[in-house]
């Protein structure tokens, strides 16, 4: 352990988690079921209330202070995702009117989580009942995760604008159960209050909810009444570790680099998602690192799907493992760290060192209880016991989020093999262009960017500084570059200018001109 | 310095140089005509084998620079040279007093003049350079460049360059006039040729008429010996050589290389010179896989006449697959897939052709008739056995595959302009529209005249398949449409606008040559002043066509015209939203929205919902 690991800012006083060691090292918290989408949707709810208050991006009442309130709209999510009823009631009733009686008895039924469900509003809003199955149909379809098959309170609309923001629900649609927003969105938030242009970010942010079409925003908002909606009671509680991170600044500035293309409506929206997922996985493996002492950032050496096995996939391979250790390994660092404080030594000696041992867990770990810990009465095996509860823990959810994410946002893969390794997809590759390239961008000059900026590493003079002389080997890199530079341009992003130069094209600037 | 290498051997071989005129000479020397022109520096930029340094040597011959100096491996030369102070007011005058020296620095080779990476500049050449960055802007100054770099070499050396406000601004202005492929920007002393923009096609014609006008042919004429003899009646070189000054031949080469412009691959002259040597002397037996004179009485007597085809030669298929790859004409070229692309017609021929009462005729003229490369022995007997199928390992199938192959580039070259398209010649190629694109829509365009209806309705038909994601079968209206949330979606189903192909209110779709830069276009226009031009490529040309008639997507090419009409939809949404911006916002409160579906026919039949807020 080295003395400069980072200091995690005071942890809020919650009871609920039981055990507080991720949430220590990474923040409160990293959650492996949640997919960057959803990450970015609970990002969305809190940001627009936080926006309505006039304060979005700070924290007025200090760090971890944030608390907030989110839209439900069971109306809404009714009629798209619990409502089987549609095409029945067209098949089976004849008649304009008769389809939106019968429709209506039928939503009246079955709708869940609503005290006196009364859809009649809608009948106003539509000329004909197949006119309301049509638009139904629409905004179902455009809908996130469209063919997913969560259960339908946690189904959502696609964000066309704030009537179309709400959280994830329980079964019976009656509270928050923190499954698939499970706070990484809140830290998520908490990311772009602590980022140097957060100001900047927000007035882009401002901009873009401004010139988005709101056809489609007006459309859902017709779909629920006029007073909806019970918001949610606070929601509070989001934690995140540290005050300032490069990874925070990053993560702005590449968001503002995105939302300032000319890039038609809701297109920006993968891109911004791809890359909160990229900065998250960077940011667990990064503080993973400080913690167990390493003081150099992660890197991905990133294979371009080659027909056959290649170097860099094997390179690739056995970083994409070694990445995905380090998590336990700072969690290790953290345990061990309490085992070697001075407090935790001198508690050993004293008289009655387990009861005091088991206060000290208590008060760092909140670890320790009856509950918790049943074995015999020595701090040895107290610690140990911590160690193996905090490993199971760390494993179900918080241990998976580099291979999770990794591959949602298309930077895992085990395309043409059975192991995972890096090898982006054509997805993520456009939106680290678009991220970094403002205009145009020298070959050699973006393949520096990334790995400066994300320690991402396709070419061979990226290669050379961060493998070790046994593992580097210039020509399959060369080989991998060039794989990179055929890619980039069957996405239409190169332009070859002769045999010595190719440059790397944003598309979208050149729209602007 | 190619150009350099190849006057030392032609001085050693006591050769004379295959030699013309470059297309870009007499703009290049022109530059530096004091009568027409103020001083003004150059940049030569492109690819090797461009004529870079060719052209250099142009301007110092034009003034009268020393042969000698010239000679010297000195890749930094001076001259003076006189220019009027005042070149409205007397051009021509020889008054000293009426002239001012400028000094003329040839660096006609940057890369072996600047130091290599790792090396620290030289004082002197790093101050050279400041120079020139700052005479760029100072039409003053008494001193002026001709620079000759590969473009890479270019950009590079001014990235090592100390990052000073003119090194930066003269590191942009390259990049800006490499991108956006122009010569000159306003206010800036300074013209920038890129060769690597220079028509191949036109190239391919100068090369090669200076390549058969070439004395040494006659030479060989006269000197031609015995039956068996170099450049006898069966000498392969020389049967090659009729080839290529052969019009069917040299028309269908020079198409592909116009083709491959089309699809902006430029071929430079070294790699034509190569590629009509290789034609010409290809021969996978022979000692590096080229006839030597000692050769061909001994591939004549050996009966292998056949194998120095030029029909292969010309897509480098004498050589070893590795060395074929390495060399970029050769790669260009097996890009149209000829010998491996067929129809079951030209097949039916080469395989069912002999004595058949229909194909009989076809099979006489293209195959059978040609003594050197038509029908052998061996392309007989292989062919039996492969119909016969008595070839149990399949090697000799192999073999005769192998041999079809060839007698199919041979096809290429063979078929008949008046036969073009009752044999679907273009099917010999993965690009089945290139004929049509070339005759029908290339050079009709550039004669100025209208591309046939049928055509344009084919190409807007592709667009709509691509664009709705639906096989939509109209061609009268280019459909605009998105999923709602994304305009990138595979299938798209709201239907933003129609936009009328026939001119109607300013609106119309059509297809321009753009003589700047010898592009087709296909351009939308939403009013008069808003239009979107899309390059319409070959390849581009091909992918649109098939979808319309095969609503199928060729994959080996599928992704990057996929992508490249994506992003045009994305342009032409963006389009269209500027045009609803001068109309202003709509009033009222209900929402409509176009829902796209299709009749049984495939005519768009939107289905036009409101909803009220």
């Amino acid at each position: 352990m080295t003395a400069n690991h980072p200091v995690p800012l005071p942890s809020p006083e919650i009871i609920d988690p039981s055990m507080w060691v991720d949430e220590a090292i990474w923040g409160h918290r990293l959650h492996d079921e949640q997919s960057p989408w959803m990450v970015f949707l609970e990002f969305l709810n809190v940001f627009q209330y936080e926006l309505e208050k006039g304060r979005a991006f700070e924290e007025p009442n200090g760090f971890n202070t944030l608390k907030y309130q989110a839209a439900q709209r069971l109306y809404l999510r009714n009629i798209l995702f619990n409502n089987p009823h549609i095409a029945e009631v067209r098949a089976e009733v004849a008649h304009n009117d008769n389809r939106w009686d019968e429709w209506l008895k039928r939503m009246k039924k079955s709708a869940t989580g609503i005290a006196q469900p009364d859809f009649a509003y809608l009948r106003e809003r539509f000329h004909t009942f197949d006119d309301f199955a049509d638009v139904i149909a629409l905004v179902r379809s455009s809908s996130i995760e469209v063919d997913s098959n969560k259960r339908w309170t946690s189904k959502f609309v696609f964000p066309f604008g704030k009537h179309c923001l709400y959280e994830d629900l329980d079964n019976k649609a009656s509270s928050n159960d923190r499954r698939f927003f499970g706070r990484t969105g809140e830290m998520l938030y908490l990311m772009c209050c602590r980022a140097r242009s957060k100001k900047e970010l927000l007035a882009a942010l401002v901009q873009s909810i401004k010139k988005a079409d709101p056809t489609w925003d007006r459309i859902v908002r017709t779909l629920q009444p006029a007073e909806d909606d019970s918001p949610s009671r606070d929601r509070a509680n989001a934690f995140l570790p540290y005050g300032t991170n490069n990874g925070f600044d990053d993560l702005a500035e590449d968001w503002l680099a995105i939302l300032r293309l000319n890039i038609a409506g809701f297109d920006v929206f993968p891109h911004l998602v791809n890359l909160a997922g990229l900065h998250v996985v960077k940011y667990q493996l990064s503080v993973s690192r400080q913690w167990i002492g390493l003081d150099t950032p992660p890197s991905f050496v990133c294979e371009v799907v080659a027909p056959r096995k290649t170097l860099v996939r094997e390179v690739s391979c056995e970083l994409y493992q070694e990445n995905n250790l380090l998590p336990a390994q700072a969690v290790e660092a953290y345990l061990a760290r309490i085992e070697a404080s001075s407090e935790w030594k001198q508690a050993l000696t004293e008289h009655g060192s387990f009861e005091k041992c088991r206060s000290i867990l208590r008060e760092a770990v909140r670890w320790g209880e009856d509950d918790d810990y049943s074995g015999s009465s020595n701090p040895e095996s107290l610690f140990a016991e911590l160690r193996r509860s905090a490993m199971k823990r760390h494993r179900q959810h918080v241990a998976n989020i580099h291979r999770n994410y990794g591959r949602e946002i298309g930077l895992v893969s085990k395309r043409g093999t059975v192991k995972l390794r890096y090898a982006p997809n054509d997805s993520l590759l456009k939106t680290l262009l678009l991220a970094n390239v403002e205009k145009r961008m020298e070959l050699n000059d973006f393949l520096a960017k990334l790995m400066t900026r994300y320690g991402i590493v396709f070419g061979d003079r990226e290669a050379e500084n961060v493998l070790t002389k046994g593992d580097f080997d210039k020509k399959a890199f060369r080989a991998n570059s060039r794989r990179l530079e055929q890619r980039l341009g069957s996405l239409g992003v190169l332009k070859r200018l002769s045999d010595a130069c190719a440059y790397v094209v944003n598309p979208y600037c050149q729209e602007a001109k | 310095m190619y150009d350099e290498t190849i006057q030392r051997s032609a001085r050693k071989q006591k050769a004379e140089p295959i030699l013309f005129e470059h297309p870009m000479q007499d703009v290049v020397v022109g530059c530096f005509d004091r009568r027409t022109a103020d001083p003004v520096s150059v940049i030569l930029t492109g690819t090797a084998g461009d004529g870079k340094t060719h052209l250099c040597r142009q301007v110092w011959k034009a003034l009268n620079g020393e042969e000698k100096a010239w000679a010297s491996n000195d890749p930094h030369l001076t001259l003076e040279y006189q220019y009027p102070k005042d070149r409205l007011a007397w051009p021509d005058n020889t008054d000293p007093s009426l002239l001012r020296p400028i000094k003329i620095h040839f660096i006609r080779d940057l890369s072996g003049w600047v130091p290599q990476s790792g090396i620290d500049w030289e004082p002197a050449k790093q101050e050279l350079l400041l120079r020139f960055c700052g005479s760029l802007v100072s039409p003053e100054h008494d001193e002026v460049f001709l620079i000759a770099a590969n473009d890479g070499t270019l950009l590079e050396t001014w990235r090592k360059l100390p990052q000073i406000d003119v090194v930066v601004r003269a590191r942009e202005l390259f990049e800006e006039l490499l991108v956006r492929e122009r010569q000159e920007r306003a206010g800036v002393r300074l013209r920038f040729f890129n060769l690597s923009r220079t028509n191949s096609a036109e190239l391919f014609d100068r090369a090669l008429d200076a390549f058969l006008k070439h004395p040494g042919w006659t030479d060989l004429r006269s000197q031609a010996g015995t039956q068996t003899g170099l450049f006898g009646p069966q000498c392969p070189i020389r049967h090659n050589f009729e080839l290529l000054g052969n019009d069917l031949v040299r028309g269908r080469l020079r198409a592909l290389l116009e083709l491959c412009d089309h699809n902006g691959l430029h071929i430079p002259i070294r790699q034509i010179l190569l590629l009509l040597t290789n034609a010409l002397l290809g021969h996978p037996a022979a000692k590096d896989h080229l006839m030597s004179a000692d050769d061909v009485p001994k591939i004549i007597e050996a009966g292998t006449t056949s194998m120095a085809s030029l029909y292969n030669n010309i897509f480098g298929a004498n050589l070893p697959e590795i060395r074929r790859l390495e060399v970029t004409v050769f790669d260009y070229l097996e890009r149209f897939q000829i010998g491996h692309e067929t129809s079951n017609r030209i097949d039916n021929i080469l395989i069912f052709g002999e004595g058949d009462e229909h194909l009989g005729a076809y099979f006489d003229t293209l195959v059978a008739k040609d003594s050197f490369y038509g029908a052998d022995s061996r392309f007989y007997a292989a062919k039996k056995q492969y119909i016969e199928g008595t070839d149990e390992t399949g090697e000799k199938s192999q073999a005769f595959l192998d041999l079809l192959r060839s007698q199919r580039r041979a096809m290429f070259f063979k078929i008949d302009k008046s036969f073009e398209t009752e044999l679907k010649l273009w099917d010999l190629t993965v690009f089945r529209f290139a004929g049509e694109y070339l005759n029908d829509v290339a050079s009709v365009l550039r004669r100025g005249g209208p591309v046939k209806r049928p055509i344009l309705s084919r190409l807007v038909k592709g667009l709509n398949r691509v664009f709705t994601g639906m096989l939509v079968n109209s061609d009268r209206e280019l459909f605009l449409a998105t999923s709602g949330n994304n305009s990138q979606a595979k299938v798209s189903r709201i239907l933003i606008e129609a936009v009328s192909v026939d001119p109607k209110k300013g609106e119309k779709v059509i297809l321009r040559h753009d003589s700047a830069d010898d592009r087709i276009n296909l351009i939308v226009f939403f009013t008069p002043e808003l239009y979107v031009p899309f390059e319409l490529t070959l390849i581009r040309y091909e992918f649109l066509s098939r979808i319309a008639m095969e609503g199928a997507l060729p994959a080996s090419f599928s992704k990057e015209c996929y992508e490249d009409l994506l992003a045009l939809k994305s342009q032409l949404l963006a389009t269209h939203a500027k045009r609803q911006a001068l109309d202003g916002p709509v009033e009222g409160g209900a929402v409509r929205l176009g829902i796209l579906a299709l009749t049984d026919q495939g005519m768009p039949d939107p289905r036009y919902v409101e909803v009220i807020p």
